[in-house]
């Protein structure tokens, strides 16, 4: 095969000829170019400024060029930044310092030094691709890369929080900012009989990732449509991975190169490729850092006083006796009567201010030519936001540990055979604070979860936190204290081992005819995930004190004694191998390359049985003079969760390429253009999610299902299971023996732009997904079937889009900067969905945007009783000044489901990021902005728009949002509906029963954030030289430094209860050698 | 090159190996129809669990069922003392569309329970059961019956809501077929309910031969208690004579017919003659002791097993309790408690009655106490304090009673407890769908429209209050007024009805079939009491705690469900929805 070439190397390669000494008596100066590690660094191209003077540093980093004292060496090298020194003697030491992003530069000195040196051929650039690398100038498809400096310096976790904004055309949005906590167990146990139900996982196995929602070009509707993630040639979901450790990430959108995901290749893939081996003495890279966590976006609670007056107005409002009277106002204000009258701020009683978040990573590399080896280990403590009690001699607060261990040996056994053989491992140690634990009032369920439902409920003036005899306070509507729930309720743990072991054969058949190969790859992968429950309920109690008397405590709740429960929680066991032969050769002017491949991706997931996908595929391509790419790939794909005979199917792609810069018409028309192609593939690509409607949902079947009614006179007797038809109770569906794959019809068009000495790289691409067979239940889903009826195989829609990226990359003198920019902008619509008759235009949900929101129009608030009273109405309310006015559409003076119209503007979204920063004599500083447009935000959160909802008997907590309410002082201004106790349907839920917003609650959603920012310095090589140490770097970082959003109040992202946002402040330091 | 070719081999190899590992289908929780309905089975044992299914769906407990309250508080007899916005508020001021049904709206639900039973009906022949009942016949007739009666039980619950609807048969539908049905009439509904109740009878169990491990099973008098019932309905006046859409057949009859009330009047006295119902000694044991011949209660015919528990009380008696609990979830309204009568049987409203305004709660039919929790009733070894202030009505943020009673029936007889602080235990509360007080009320109901006010009629109510510990009085008469004419009797008949059945889920279904229902909720608000206390003293104020509404005449029937009709062109909506 003969390697395909970038014009940057043609350009080299054209303009380079041999190096000539050029005399002059200069004195000569000698030296050394090192990398990062303080490792020789051939092939830099050393000139001296301002002449044609150039030589290229050796294979042991040793330059000799003829400069005087007080002239300037420049060096330079394709992924290295620009440096240059004054010459003061004759010795020149220098570290080059590796380059923020991954795009490779050709130097630009070469043209003007071309007569002098040869510069040696540098490796082409290469993408990762599906299973291999493939060289970029023939590759045809559309991908987004982001390398390991952006994702290494993002201060977090995992390295999902380093993608947002980062990969044009992936939508990465964070739910929530910790880890969520599996505590279910994988079994429905009886307590009665000790029997138990399993849980099938259908198909969706342990996730490590519940912060994140990742969809790729907008397709977030079909169940499954996020993108496989493939660490290091295998699927595995694997997400909880320390950023440090990782060498690319990438995200390959495109039909043609996903076909071989076969059933899956609708779907994208995410390449995570962690760090590779690297021949040579040991690279040795030790970073060590910790961060303080800052909770963001927490809603601002009221004050006991003005939560019991507004209270009241509310209750008023309601025409409702009032709960407080101006003793209870005085006694809140004033804080007279603590235990009577409290007024906690829970928000500060409970959240620690500066948990901390630390991370160690060691990352050792070297070998020779015939082995090579990388060693990663990290770990990873990440400390929850909750407050600890010096009482404990053990941890109650959230906290995450882990320790992975990823090494990768590649060795050459002969010149034609490789053997790469990876080994990763995981530890993941977590813990929660036990938190409700079968408390009955409220009920919040366990941990953290139940901890934030119920910091997000509580009322200050609820109950004091400890009593005067320093027992926990609360009351029979409160059995549980919520200081008691982080602090005072033992903990739980979850427990999870990774393995993953993979075996890369690969052996050049050169002998059998030049340029075929075979290739055999095998992985097998377990993840356990065990429980331990050490739980425990404290009671509480109210101080009842009589005038006079004693003392009395009322106890309240239950003192449950600490469990010691051990379960497993989830068990997942991958196994997947891959056998492929291809043949890559150039014939003259035509490259040709062929590959088939088979494979086979298993998976067991607890109880279920294994669900299997078989791809037998091909690809071919042909290429003239690296000019006009021709490519075409075929799947046969079969997925064993379908019904016997509808299993295999068959999906392919084609695509096109011409690099218009290898004309010669263009290159005389556009000199100053360095690379223009043009590509577009088309592909039949699948989603096979039959899994997330059930589990062998083709086959007719009786389900186990728990509880039963009790027949006998003691009510126990007799089993406590009992069967189902279809499913389990409330979720039976008729088998659906038809059910298939999604598909997609796509079409992506792109090119590929370079300007200015490949400065300025511009890459963009369009697309055209028309997806169908998109699993939907039928329009006309008639109840008195007496039982649901399935997902069939029955939507169209269409998504399209386009994504641009832009970077530039240059110096001035010693300063190196850059900037890189991504947006992406996705509209979808709905072709067909079997939507039953609609009256009203209004109503009609096809040809909407997917997920469009449905709704009642408002209209502002009724300034006045008369304008209310003349409103349309909701069936049995009567609306009030300063409730909602809704547009009543049909205009029969009822708001009803014919007023239901599209709310918000359904505009194409719009999400974008920009990347910026730059290098200064071992100074570095980088800033990472990200942004989403057109989007639109509901505010749903009834617990802080609404306040005062209806709990366990009493009234939950409300928020400053509350303030802006309406009365009849600020009627215009007010940003609310005028307050209500209890709950108010009218203005939160028109739709009682079911779910229908209004648009008075759709704000603007458009935000930006500082995402990322860091700034670190190398200490001077000069300093570092002698000690035999490559490179000290100190740094800090900041993770969501700050964020601008359109709808102020709450994070446009996550919100309580969600575990909020964390701030990361970090500092660090980083050694090479 | 042939090594590698054997290495391929052999990678190929084991691939088809490991594929033999597992089952192609899950076998354990994924049951066929031939595991659940098993022809080798004698025992019948996965059949009869795949039935009790059946019964768990189609016999919903009437204990707090409507998201929390019982249904009465959605009547004219009670409201929820929720703080929010209640379903059955939502019901009785007629918060209900099409497409926003009321939370009691379960069409689809129903529909489900439906087919539930038609499948253990269709396919439990293919079980070779050998159990025999205690006379000897064989079981599987009785079980395949008790499917059936589950069954017309659910399509009695969907004919009160919808009238008539689709009847579905035996069919079970499968993914293609065409279930675009119409409606069937309102008589065909009942006519179809009343022949099954008469198909099973005779291969149900009887009451008496029910043995302790079967206890709770539908039985032959259940099943003529649900015929009774059925026939009592279609005579009733919104039916029979009151057809809301002249002569809609979906919404009844076209005309009147006398010959209906005779039906259900002979229904209810083929109960009664079978002589096994009594009524129980105690108007209290009726709701807490289980049922002959297991248990010692003669009265309850049809009931869901809910088993003992402390719930109804934690639930639903008055807040005050601190931490024996105390949910305080229904409030009953003054009208019910107006509709007790003294303890010598006379109307408060009688100027005869020696009703005491400033003392309403002494002499009262003892029923009141057993139903109602009022100011001053004693409970955990205290008086309830609902005058406004006391520990029972605190006022505050917390939920508490609207009217100033709370609801007492179906709890236990804690009044007075011997442990201290005073707890509740566990007690039997089964949900009755039928008594035999129920039976007896509606035979009094039917005769008195068939054949006017006759001795049997006075009999029935003598035998009522007698029970309920109403002093006869020297005339033997138990406050009943002598040579009452229909409708007097009519009235009295329906009085009776509500504070007997008061919360059993009757006075909504009641006030609807009478069509009295615009009456009840239109004419004035739900009321409640309003009590001051000045030193020892006490005041007593009538005060508006809701206003209820109701569409006259559309909302004597529920909608049909509007994606149902938008969704079968066959499905003929109710009159005005």
């Amino acid at each position: 095969m003969r390697s395909p070439r970038l014009p940057i190397l043609l350009l080299i390669l054209l303009l380079s000829c041999r190096a000539v000494l050029a005399g002059g008596g200069k004195p000569a100066v000698s030296g050394t170019v090192t990398d990062n590690y303080g490792h020789p660094l051939a092939g830099v191209l050393v000139t001296v400024k301002g002449q044609k003077t150039a030589t290229v540093s050796g294979e042991d980093g040793v330059f000799h060029i003829d400069a005087g004292p007080g002239s300037t060496l420049t060096f330079q090298h394709p992924r290295f930044d620009f440096a240059q020194v004054r010459v003061r003697s004759t010795e020149v030491h220098i570290r080059l310092n590796e380059r923020f992003l991954i795009t490779q530069q050709a130097p630009i000195g070469a043209a003007l030094a071309a007569d002098t040196v040869a510069l040696p051929a540098t490796a082409s650039d290469k993408v990762n691709v599906l299973y291999e690398q493939a060289s970029k100038a023939s590759f045809l498809g559309s991908i987004s890369t982001v390398g390991s400096h952006e994702i290494g310096e993002t201060p977090a976790s995992s390295i999902l929080y380093a993608l947002p904004g980062r990969l044009a055309g992936l939508d990465v949005n964070q739910t929530a900012g910790f880890p969520s906590f599996n505590s279910a167990s994988l079994t429905q146990n009886n307590i009665f009989l000790g029997t138990f139900v399993p849980n099938n996982a259908s198909g969706t196995g342990p996730t490590d990732n519940s912060e994140f929602s990742v969809t790729l070009r907008g397709h977030g509707q079909s169940a499954s449509q996020n993108p496989i993630a493939i660490v290091d040639g295998v699927q595995r979901e694997l997400y909880s991975i320390d950023p440090r450790t990782i060498e690319s990430i990438s995200i390959l959108k495109d039909p043609l190169s996903n076909i071989f995901l076969g059933q899956n290749s609708s779907r994208g893939a995410l390449i995570i490729t962690t760090k590779e081996p690297m021949s040579g003495p040991t690279h040795l890279d030790i970073t060590a850092e910790s961060g303080a966590q800052t909770s963001l976006g927490l809603p601002t609670p009221l004050p006991a006083y003005q939560y019991a007056y507004l209270l009241n107005e509310a209750l008023l409002n309601d025409g409702k006796p009032v709960a407080y009277s101006q003793a209870d106002f005085a006694a809140y204000r004033n804080h007279t009567d603590p235990y009577g009258h409290p007024d906690v701020n829970w928000y500060n009683t409970i959240i620690k201010k500066n948990p901390l978040l630390s991370r160690i990573n060691i990352n050792a590399a070297g070998g020779s030519n015939i082995a090579k080896y990388v060693l990663n280990l990290s770990y990873m403590d990440q400390q929850g936001m909750f407050v600890s009690s010096p009482s404990n001699d053990f941890n109650t607060n959230a906290e995450i540990q882990r320790y992975a261990v990823d090494s990768k040996i590649d060795v050459n056994v002969n010149k034609n055979f490789e053997v790469q053989l990876q080994l990763f491992g995981r530890l993941q140690d977590a813990t929660q604070p036990g938190g409700s634990n079968g408390g009955t009032s409220p009920a919040f369920g366990n941990g953290t979860s139940g901890i934030l439902s119920a910091l997000l409920s509580t009322p200050n003036n609820a109950y004091p936190v400890y009593n005067p005899n320093g027992s926990f306070g609360g009351n029979q509507f409160y059995t549980e204290n919520l200081l008691a729930m982080v602090t005072a309720s033992g903990y739980e743990q979850s427990h999870l081992r990774d393995v993953l072991t993979n075996l890369n054969l690969k052996y050049k058949l050169d002998m059998v005819t030049k340029g075929l190969w075979v290739n055999a790859s095998g992985n097998v992968s377990v993840e356990s995930q065990t429980l331990i429950n050490r739980s425990y309920q404290t009671k509480v109690y109210t101080m009842k004190a009589a005038p006079g008397s004693d003392t009395a405590y009322n106890g309240f709740g239950s003192s449950i004694a600490q469990n010691n429960t051990f379960g497993q929680t989830a068990w997942a066991r991958y196994r997947y191998f891959r056998l492929s032969a291809g043949y890559d050769r150039t014939f003259g002017a035509s490259g040709v390359s062929a590959e088939i491949m088979a494979d086979q991706k298993r998976q067991l997931f607890n109880y279920d049985l294994p669900s299997q996908l078989t791809n037998f595929a091909g690809k071919a391509s042909y290429n003239y003079q690296q000019k006009y790419f021709v490519e075409g790939a075929a799947n046969y794909s079969g997925y064993s969760r379908y019904a016997p005979g509808h299993q295999y199917g068959f999906f392919y792609a084609g695509g096109l390429g011409w690099d218009v810069t290898r004309e010669r018409f263009f290159q005389q028309l556009f000199p100053w253009v360095d690379h223009f192609k043009m590509r577009a593939t088309y592909g039949l690509t699948g989603n096979a999610n039959v899994d997330n409607y059930g589990y062998y949902i083709w086959r007719e079947h009786f389900q186990n299902v728990a509880g039963t009614y009790s027949i006998g006179s003691s009510y126990t007797s007799g089993q406590v299971n009992s069967w189902a038809e279809d499913g389990t109770n409330g979720s039976q569906f008729l088998p659906n023996s038809n059910a298939t794959w999604e598909k997609a019809d796509k079409f992506d068009g792109g090119v590929d732009v370079a300007f200015l000495h490949n400065t300025l790289l511009f890459t963009g691409d369009y697309y055209h997904e028309r997806y169908y067979d998109v699993m939907q239940q039928r329009g006309d889903n008639i109840a008195i079937v007496g039982i649901q009826y399935p997902y069939e195989n029955i939507g169209k829609d269409l998504y399209q889009g386009a994504e641009v990226s832009l970077t530039y990359q240059n110096h001035a003198g010693n300063v190196n900067y850059f900037v890189t920019g991504n947006a992406s902008v996705q509209q979808s619509k709905v072709l067909y969905m079997q939507e039953q008759y609609e009256q009203n235009a209004w109503n009609v949900r096809t040809g909407r945007p997917v997920g469009q929101l449905f709704g009642y129009q408002a209209d502002g608030l009724y300034q006045s009783g008369a304008a209310a009273a003349a409103g349309p109405t909701l069936p049995g309310y009567t609306p009030k000044a300063g409730d909602i006015k809704y547009k009543d559409l049909n205009g029969d003076g009822i708001i009803s489901q014919f007023d239901i119209a599209p709310i918000g503007k359904g505009r194409p979204l719009i999400y974008y990021g920009l990347t910026l920063g730059f290098e200064y004599m071992g100074f570095e500083c980088s800033a990472l902005i990200q942004g989403v447009t057109n989007r639109e935000e509901l505010e749903n959160n009834a617990y802080i728009y609404e306040g005062f909802l209806s709990q366990n008997n009493q009234y939950s907590q409300a928020y400053q949002q509350i303030l802006g309410r309406w009365i009849p002082e600020n009627a215009a201004v007010a940003t609310s509906p005028r307050l209500t106790a209890g709950g108010n349907n009218y203005n939160y839920n028109p739709g009682y029963p079911s779910y229908v917003p209004s648009s008075y609650l759709n704000h603007n959603g458009d935000y930006w954030r500082l995402k990322t920012l860091s700034i670190a310095y190398n200490l001077p090589y000069s300093l570092l030289r002698r000690a035999k140490i490559g490179g000290i770097k100190i740094f800090g970082s900041a993770q969501n430094l700050f964020t601008h959003e359109a709808f102020k109040g709450i994070d446009p992202e996550v919100s309580l209860p969600s575990y909020p946002l964390q701030r990361v402040l970090n500092l660090g330091i980083n050694l090479k050698f | 090159m042939r090594k590698y070719c054997l290495i391929l081999g052999l990678c190929i190899g084991v691939m088809s190996a490991c594929q033999k590992n597992y089952e192609s289908v899950p076998l354990g929780q994924q049951a066929t129809l031939d595991d659940v309905f098993n022809t080798q089975d004698s025992s019948g044992q996965q059949a009869i669990l795949y039935l009790s299914n059946c019964y768990l769906e189609a016999l919903p407990s009437g204990h707090n069922r409507i998201t929390g309250d019982y249904l009465d508080a959605a009547s004219d007899d009670a409201v929820s003392s929720s703080n929010t916005v209640s379903a059955v508020q939502m019901i009785a001021t007629g918060q209900y569309t099409a497409a926003s049904p009321n939370a009691d709206d379960d069409w689809a639900y129903n529909y489900n329970v439906i087919r539930d039973c038609n499948v253990f009906i269709k396919y439990i022949y293919r079980v070779p059961l050998i159990l025999l009942l205690p006379d000897g016949r064989k079981a599987i007739g009785a079980l395949r019956s008790e499917a059936r009666f589950l069954r017309a039980f659910t399509y009695y619950r969907l004919l009160q809501r919808y009238g008539g609807v689709p009847l579905v048969g035996d069919t079970l539908f499968s993914i293609t077929d065409n279930v675009q049905l119409p409606r069937n009439s309102f008589s065909d509904c009942v006519n179809y309910i009343v022949s099954e109740c008469n198909n099973i009878k005779d291969s149900l169990r009887t009451a008496m031969g029910v043995d302790a491990g079967n206890y709770g099973r539908i039985t032959r008098e259940a099943a003529m208690a649900l015929k009774t019932q059925t026939l009592l309905l279609a005579a009733s006046p919104l039916y029979n004579g009151g057809n809301i859409d002249g002569s809609d057949p979906l919404t009844g009859y076209p005309s009147f017919d006398a010959t209906r009330w005779q039906a259900a009047a002979q229904a209810a006295q083929d109960i009664m003659n079978l002589g096994v119902f009594k009524l129980t000694p105690s108007f209290y044991d009726a709701f807490t002791t289980q049922a002959i011949p297991v248990g010692s209660n003669p009265e309850v015919i049809l009931w869901v097993q809910s088993g003992a528990s402390e719930s109804i009380e934690t639930k639903n008696s008055p807040v005050g309790y601190g931490s024996a609990g105390g949910g305080g979830q229904t409030s009953p309204s003054q009208a019910l408690v107006d509709a007790f009568p003294m303890s010598n049987g006379l109307a408060i409203t009688n100027p005869a009655s020696g009703y005491n305004p400033l003392n309403p709660y002494d002499n009262r039919d003892p029923r009141l106490a057993a139903t109602i929790f009022y100011n001053g009733h004693l409970w955990l070894n205290r008086a309830v304090q609902t005058y406004d202030g006391g520990l029972d009505k605190p006022g505050g943020t917390s939920a508490e009673t609207k009217t100033g009673y709370y609801m007492r029936k179906f709890m236990g007889p804690f009044e007075s407890v011997s442990s201290s602080p005073p707890v509740y235990s566990n007690t039997i509360h089964d949900f009755p769908y039928c008594r035999y007080a129920e039976i007896l009320l509606d035979y009094a109901e039917a005769t008195n429209e068939a054949s006017g006010p006759t001795i049997a009629v006075y009999g029935v109510l003598d035998s009522l209050r007698k029970r309920a510990g109403i002093d006869p009085g020297t005339d033997g008469m138990y406050g009943l007024a002598a040579g009452m004419d229909q409708a007097d009797m009519r009235a009295a008949i329906q009085n009776e009805r509500r504070i007997e059945l008061a919360f059993e889920e009757h006075r909504y279904w009641d006030i609807r079939r009478w069509k009295i229902a615009a009456q009840a909720y239109n004419s004035s608000p739900v009321q409640g009491v309003d009590i001051q206390q000045f030193g020892t003293g006490l005041t007593y104020n009538r005060i508006n705690v809701l206003t209820t509404a109701f569409k006259d005449p559309q909302m004597y029937f529920y909608p049909i469900p509007y994606g149902e009709v938008v969704k079968n062109p066959q499905m003929k909506q109710n009159p005005n929805w």
